[in-house]
């Protein structure tokens, strides 16, 4: 065995220490400071969250997995250009990522279906988790992820970013403070249903001709959902109407509308105890919901960019003295007696960034971050509910501490779907 | 007064009309069939794979226990099993719990580690004994299937046996090993057996077990030792 001196001897020692490496310049991250992060399943969304994540020096992108070579030379050719080297390492194995001790967090953007299932191994392994909406395909999937992440004590951020944006955040001060009296209703503003209606199709589209397994391994891009033929339409996005890979409408752009209603309100907690149907799968709809303290929650698609035209994922908040409401038009409507309280915002489009930054001190600091893995299932439990609800065209209650619907079996036997094998959370 | 910071995103623009399924390939019926309907389909050697598989989902949800033999049937089908335990998993009848004790011998590979997380979600403490056996098969794949059930389902009994296998298992199936006592601690405590839970959170603590698991069961044991609900 060498020695220690022997060590000494033959270690090569840099002439020059970059005083970057040091952490010495101005804003500059020492390596050892920087947050190792590998990426799942990088698509169109998951795109815009790597490239405000590569703009932060205190993160270092390191590793692609994908089913889909296209996309895993893609994320590798976009890291590699940012960072002027040629080290992002390419897996079409989620475990062979996993497995690497120098990664400390993951970005997972795959489709809903690998969601959970994903950011459960992730935290089976150590390593912390920004996911995308929707972070669940079911109630039981929301409590899974939920546990897991208090179970190993993991830092988990949902793509729920509106959370960490400027206009989002002055609705939430005006409800806090007191200025709109007391909390009446919240309006959580989901998708026209022209784009996905409440309700998924359960038809298959035909069989197609199956590309090379390197081209596209259907059976890992199927993942825990159950086995249909292959058609190009469900992987160039089409899966998004189809219900064994997604929630529909509600589930859609509720994990953004119906959390924002429920950070906002401080109700992260809890959640409705009816759930009532309006409207039909085509045209306008609506999901009533009741809480326990008498609070109204209303998912509705006309509230979509409607007339006040606050953008898209707007929420509205109405109490006894005055409303408010916001979207991704940055622009906030409120009713005449809030204008004195407004002020200028940040950009809607900074809100990824805030996000991200929320992620990176919470990795450091370990605390949770705006959107963590419980207040996302709650909110995500909501969302299924309503689509149960919408499922089944009739007013369903619900028992938050039991976890149970009370008046329909049938919706208590949707609560959870079974995953192809192996796959299980 | 509030200032737009940027151009106001359009309403999401409407996507072009999706594809029309075949005419084999939709629901149709299917979603308003009664349990009779649906047993009827499922035993039908000329219905289609699509119609079967919509008709498990369909029996899940209704409930139907009469459907029960005939996707038991299903779960060694290669396209169907899925299918057929989404149909199997909802619903609350002891005879599921048998099919899918008595499908254990008769399976094997994914098929097998369907069932077993079937099982596991189920909590079927009458598969213990099974499932104990399956702990050490030469797969992984069903090992760690097998020990993930054992985890759910809890209790002292499960919780000797993963202290048994924790030494003796190694890789994926050592760190299933620890996840499952992981689990397993957690219902013991909400059970009411916390000396059970923390011995076992402190086993979970030695440094042979893996970071994370270790991690987490430190973290755990000073979660109870310092909670105002502590036994004092």
């Amino acid at each position: 065995m060498p020695t220690r001196r022997q060590i000494l001897k033959a270690a090569v020692f840099p002439a020059i220490v970059p005083c970057s490496v040091l952490g010495q310049r101005s804003g500059a991250v020492p390596p050892s400071d920087k947050i190792v992060f590998g990426g799942i399943g990088i698509g169109a969304r998951g795109n815009s969250d790597l490239r405000a994540l590569l703009s932060f020096g205190q993160a270092r992108f390191v590793a692609i997995c994908d089913v889909r070579n296209e996309r895993r030379e893609a994320v590798k050719s976009m890291v590699d250009q940012k960072y002027g080297n040629r080290d992002c390492q390419m897996y079409d194995d989620q475990y062979a990522l996993l497995a690497r001790g120098d990664i400390d967090a993951v970005l997972i953007a795959t489709g809903d279906r690998w969601h959970t299932p994903l950011s459960i191994i992730a935290a089976q392994h150590g390593k912390d988790v920004y996911c995308e909406k929707p972070c669940s395909m079911s109630m039981e999937e929301s409590w899974a992820l939920a546990d897991a992440f208090r179970r190993y004590n993991r830092v988990y951020q949902a793509g729920c970013q509106r959370r960490n944006g400027g206009n989002f955040q002055l609705c939430k001060e005006l409800l806090k403070s007191g200025v709109l009296g007391k909390l009446q209703t919240l309006y959580a503003n989901v998708g026209p249903s022209v784009n996905w209606p409440p309700l998924p199709s359960r038809d298959w589209l035909p069989a197609a001709e199956l590309p090379p397994k390197q081209v596209i391994d259907w059976d890992r891009w199927l993942g825990p959902a159950p086995w249909r033929p292959y058609n190009p339409e469900y992987v160039r996005g089409g899966w998004r109407n189809y219900y064994d890979f997604h929630g529909g409408g509600i589930l859609e752009w509720g994990s953004h509308t119906v959390d924002l209603c429920h950070w906002a309100a401080d109700l992260d907690e809890t959640q409705p105890i009816s759930y009532e149907p309006v409207g039909g799968n085509v045209g306008p709809y609506k999901v009533n919901c009741k809480y326990a303290n008498g609070v109204n929650l209303v998912m509705r698609d006309d509230g979509w960019d409607g007339s006040l035209k606050t953008g898209s994922c707007s929420f509205r908040i109405e109490g006894d003295k005055g409303w408010v409401e916001t979207g991704d038009a940055t622009r906030i409507e409120c009713s005449d007696n809030i204008k004195p309280f407004l002020r200028p915002t940040t950009a809607a489009n900074l809100a990824l960034a805030y996000h991200l930054e929320d992620l990176l001190r919470c990795i450091k600091t370990r605390q949770q971050p705006q959107a963590s893995a419980a207040a996302a299932a709650n909110s995500h439990i909501v969302c299924h509910a309503a689509f149960i609800a919408f499922q089944r065209g009739k007013t369903l209650t619900w028992d938050p501490a039991k976890r149970e619907f009370t008046n329909d079996e049938i919706a208590n036997r949707m609560r959870s779907r079974a995953l192809r094998e192996p796959w299980r959370v | 007064m509030q200032q737009a910071t940027q151009t106001a995103p359009a309403t999401a623009a409407a996507k072009p009309p999706k594809p029309t399924p075949p005419l084999e390939f939709q629901e149709g019926d299917i979603a308003k069939m009664d349990a009779a309907g649906l047993v009827k389909i499922l035993s039908d050697a000329n219905a289609s794979e699509f119609q079967k598989a919509r008709a498990c989902q369909r029996a899940g949800e209704l409930g139907a226990k009469d459907a029960v033999p005939a996707m038991a049937a299903l779960l060694s089908d290669e396209h169907l099993n899925t299918y057929a335990r989404y149909g199997l998993e909802p619903i609350a009848d002891p005879s599921v719990d048998e099919a899918l004790r008595a499908s254990l011998p008769k399976l094997k590979g994914l098929f097998l580690i369907g069932v077993i997380n079937s099982i596991g979600k189920r909590r079927d403490a009458k598969a213990v004994p099974e499932l104990t056996k399956l702990m050490s098969d030469a797969d992984p794949q069903i090992a760690t299937a097998a020990i993930a059930s054992l985890g759910k389902i809890g209790g002292v009994a499960t919780m000797k046996q993963l202290l048994g296998a924790l030494p003796k298992t190694s890789g994926a199936v050592h760190l299933a090993v620890a996840d499952a006592g992981l689990v397993c601690a957690e219902s013991l405590l909400a059970e009411g057996q916390r000396d059970h839970a923390l011995n076992l959170y402190g086993y979970l603590s030695s440094p042979a077990i893996p970071k994370p698991v270790r991690l987490a069961a430190m973290n755990a044991i000073i979660r109870e030792e310092t909670s105002t609900r502590r036994p004092r």
